[in-house]
């Protein structure tokens, strides 16, 4: 009964994973492209969002929830379909790149926005009453007491949203452009190797989402707040 | 302009009949699947026997950490194995409803090992002075107040489930995003289907989400309205 | 004695009539005397068992690419693949029905068939040397060619100077995927996942080409006004269904099945069927018939002679 995997495991190419080193090193640096500018771009969105939000301005308050509410329960994968075949409808003619990081920045501000104002709220208001006495204006009490506080309060959750949005690439090979997943199944279609070959992409995106685990609890561990507060 | 011109209306419908189906069904069987799992794996974490809380940290680091494209992808192209005379071989729906389920159950785990985790230990002591063992201790008072802070993130995650079918387009399955793609790949190359205007992607794509919504927003409202009453 | 020789004239009249009805009622095609002596059933070897012992046929289609293979709204399998699959079908069990479809797409339809998950494979397969080492082809049942889909407003001249410096697009995996990167190596290849895909691709000017079969692009050129078809033709290499190897069986139930289409000029029927009549002189001799026999270029495979 067990000796099909035992031979599958017996008849394993290792070579395979020599000899594809450079397309997958194409694709993981393609990945850390469109992964970076996409985490980096949604943190400056959930800030500034989750700030708005968590201030309740009038008006953006509202545009944001919207906004926040349609990314969270649509698919991302209809969003990323969505901006590629419907943005040039509309004239705006982007490349495969663009889309890539446009839609899971999209995508990743959304939960960042949810993540940064659950993180302001919970900044106990004392100290921002402490603020105030000491004179700050509410955008100062802001960026000197909620923003700092907050912001490590909420880095757990954000972290946790970064790496999604970096998983989430692999979803971008649907739309060409050429990160991990994509290069998988260009070897697989080319060369007819397939266990191989999605073995191999599944152990690089262990190593990779593991690695930055491990990198960012590490970082968390620096940066966390004391218990009492 | 009518409200629904006539080259969507036969789209529409062949998405709503062959695909919202499909995905329903999909969402269904990960969602329990994943729920039984989970419970039980999540629950077990809890046990101080270090190798079996290992091999469960294990199996929640795998299916959380493996985008669950490349699990799908990864399980679908397994070779084929003969286990006695059942030949096994997943085809797509099945490999997809596997993938969904082993994230989810990876999910649930996590969340179960929180939930009873957070249930103090004045709870565990007391059952144990009224004389429980382990397994009437979980099952009679830990396991139904775990289950209750369990209950907004669980209804989180069908909503995530239900979003998530929509990667089974990858290897063909015909869900609700795949048949809005056929049809829209069968308007743009001319040969089947009536021709459609160029605004025709914003229409498919754009019915799409407006379904997925539908059906996730209220789940949402439930969730946060749950975690407001049972937190 | 008159109204013997009446009766008997009257007799043979009416059997020339019914003779001629029901030899003029045959399709009046070249070989059409030959057609009529062929039954409807050619002889065919035995089924392989496992075909035989699930009583239905499993046949990876395109579900992508009209007017091969595609799904129309009523979620049906529709295409020149498809009847042909059909016929198949008829031909093993009496019923078109006895067959299921599962979709494939370029990139997916050699590992789909290799995986065992379906019988054979009908998906717009061209032949290549490289894929013939990976599988088995039966004898051709369709030809197709290479063509560029281009902007109205591009005129592209010899493949070997315009493609340079171009980026094009095609499916993975396919003819035209191995055959640029082989032999353009300084035009941009961009890979899409479906054939509409590289059409809107070629129309938003994300590309300055589609690379793709000759019918598919024909279909796209003539409902869309701003695309064209640039006059080279390539890759002109018939289609084969898939087979898996060490498979003879298989093989040879199949490769006698499209002969015995090809015989009852079956192809011709089909490509009607599947395609607007307009298109019909441009493909008829796509199509194998009594006069039309394919063949793969073993001689000298197509992927590796670049123009120069």
């Amino acid at each position: 009964m067990f000796d099909r995997p035992v031979h599958i495991l017996a008849s394993f190419d290792w070579s395979f994973f020599w000899d594809t080193r450079g397309a997958f090193w194409d694709g993981f640096k393609n990945t850390i492209k469109a992964g970076v500018v996409g985490i980096l771009l949604a943190y400056l969105i959930g800030l500034v969002l989750g700030a708005v939000r968590a201030q309740r301005i009038p008006g953006l308050n509202q545009l944001a929830a919207t906004y926040v509410e349609v990314i969270r329960n649509t698919p991302i994968l209809v969003q990323i379909f969505f901006l590629f075949y419907g943005l040039p409808v509309l004239g705006i003619h982007l490349e495969p790149f663009t889309v890539a990081w446009l839609s899971i920045t999209i995508w990743g501000g959304a939960f960042m926005t949810e993540n940064f104002r659950a993180g302001f709220e919970a900044v106990p208001e004392r100290l921002r009453e402490a603020g105030y006495a000491l004179g700050f204006t509410p955008l100062k009490a802001f960026l000197n007491v909620t923003l700092p506080i907050g912001g490590r309060i909420a880095l757990p959750s954000t972290i946790n949203t970064s790496i999604s949005v970096l998983k989430n690439t692999s979803l971008l090979l649907l739309i060409g452009y050429p990160e991990l997943t994509y290069v998988a199944n260009s070897i697989q279609s080319n060369t007819f190797i397939v266990f191989e070959t999605f073995t191999a992409l599944a152990v690089y995106y262990l190593a990779i989402v593991w690695t930055l685990s491990a990198l960012i609890r590490f970082l968390e561990a620096r940066l966390a707040l004391p218990e009492a507060l | 302009m009518p409200l629904v011109p006539d080259w969507f209306r036969p789209v529409a419908e062949y998405m709503l009949r062959e695909g919202l189906p499909e995905t329903l069904r999909l969402a269904a069987i990960a969602l329990v699947a994943s729920t039984a799992i989970g419970l039980v794996l999540g629950t077990l974490m809890t046990i101080r026997f270090f190798p079996l809380r290992w091999l469960i940290r294990f199996y929640v680091e795998v299916w959380r950490g493996l985008p669950i494209l490349v699990t799908v992808l990864f399980i679908y192209w397994l070779p084929a194995f003969d286990v006695g005379t059942f030949h096994v071989q997943l085809n797509a729906y099945q490999s997809a409803a596997l993938a969904l389920s082993l994230w989810g159950s990876a999910q649930v785990a996590e969340a179960t090992r929180g939930a009873v985790k957070s249930i103090p230990k004045e709870q565990h002591e007391a059952a144990a002075a009224l004389g429980f063992g382990w397994i009437g201790r979980h099952r009679f008072v830990i396991l139904p107040q775990a289950t209750r802070r369990l209950l907004p993130p669980m209804v989180g995650l069908l909503v995530n489930i239900i979003q998530n079918t929509t990667i089974a387009f990858a290897i063909g399955v015909n869900e609700f995003l795949q048949a809005g793609q056929r049809q829209f790949e069968n308007i743009t190359s001319g040969f089947a289907g009536p021709t459609a205007p160029s605004y025709a992607p914003f229409m498919i794509f754009g019915f799409a989400m407006l379904v997925f919504f539908l059906i996730s927003f209220p789940l949402t409202r439930l969730s946060a309205y749950l975690e407001k009453r049972l937190a | 004695m008159k109204r013997l020789v009446v009766l008997m004239i009257v007799v043979g009249l009416v059997v020339a009539a019914a003779v001629a009805a029901t030899f003029g009622s045959a399709a009046p095609s070249q070989g059409a005397s030959q057609q009529a002596k062929l039954p409807p059933k050619p002889k065919l070897p035995p089924l392989p068992a496992a075909v035989k012992a699930r009583g239905k046929w499993q046949i990876g289609v395109k579900c992508d690419t009209p007017p091969f293979g595609w799904q129309d709204t009523s979620g049906r399998n529709r295409g020149y693949d498809v009847e042909v699959a059909r016929q198949f079908a008829k031909w093993a069990f009496g019923s078109a029905s006895k067959v299921d479809f599962t979709c494939v797409t370029t990139a997916s339809r050699i590992g789909t068939l290799t995986s065992g998950r379906v019988d054979i494979i009908i998906s717009t397969l061209t032949w290549t040397a490289d894929r013939e080492k990976v599988i088995d082809y039966s004898v051709p049942y369709y030809n197709a060619a290479g063509r560029l889909l281009v902007p109205n407003s591009v005129t592209v001249g010899k493949l070997a100077t315009w493609m340079p410096g171009k980026k094009l697009v095609s499916t993975s995996g396919s003819i035209y995927d191995r055959w640029i990167k082989n032999c353009f190596k300084n035009t941009s290849f961009q890979v899409v996942s479906s054939p509409a895909a590289g059409v809107l691709a070629v129309k938003n000017g994300q590309a300055d080409a589609m690379m793709y079969d000759d019918a598919f692009l024909v279909g796209v050129a003539a409902n869309d006004s701003s695309l064209k078809l640039a006059s080279n033709v390539f890759l002109k290499v018939p289609w084969g269904v898939g087979i898996r190897k060490d498979e003879a069986d298989m093989k040879r139930w199949v490769d006698a099945s499209v002969r015995g289409m090809r015989a009852r000029d079956m192809f011709w029927s089909i490509l009607k069927r599947t395609i607007p009549r307009r298109f019909w002189r441009g493909f008829k001799v796509n199509a194998p018939s009594p006069k039309i026999k394919l063949q793969y270029p073993r001689a000298s495979p197509p992927e590796n002679n670049c123009p120069s």
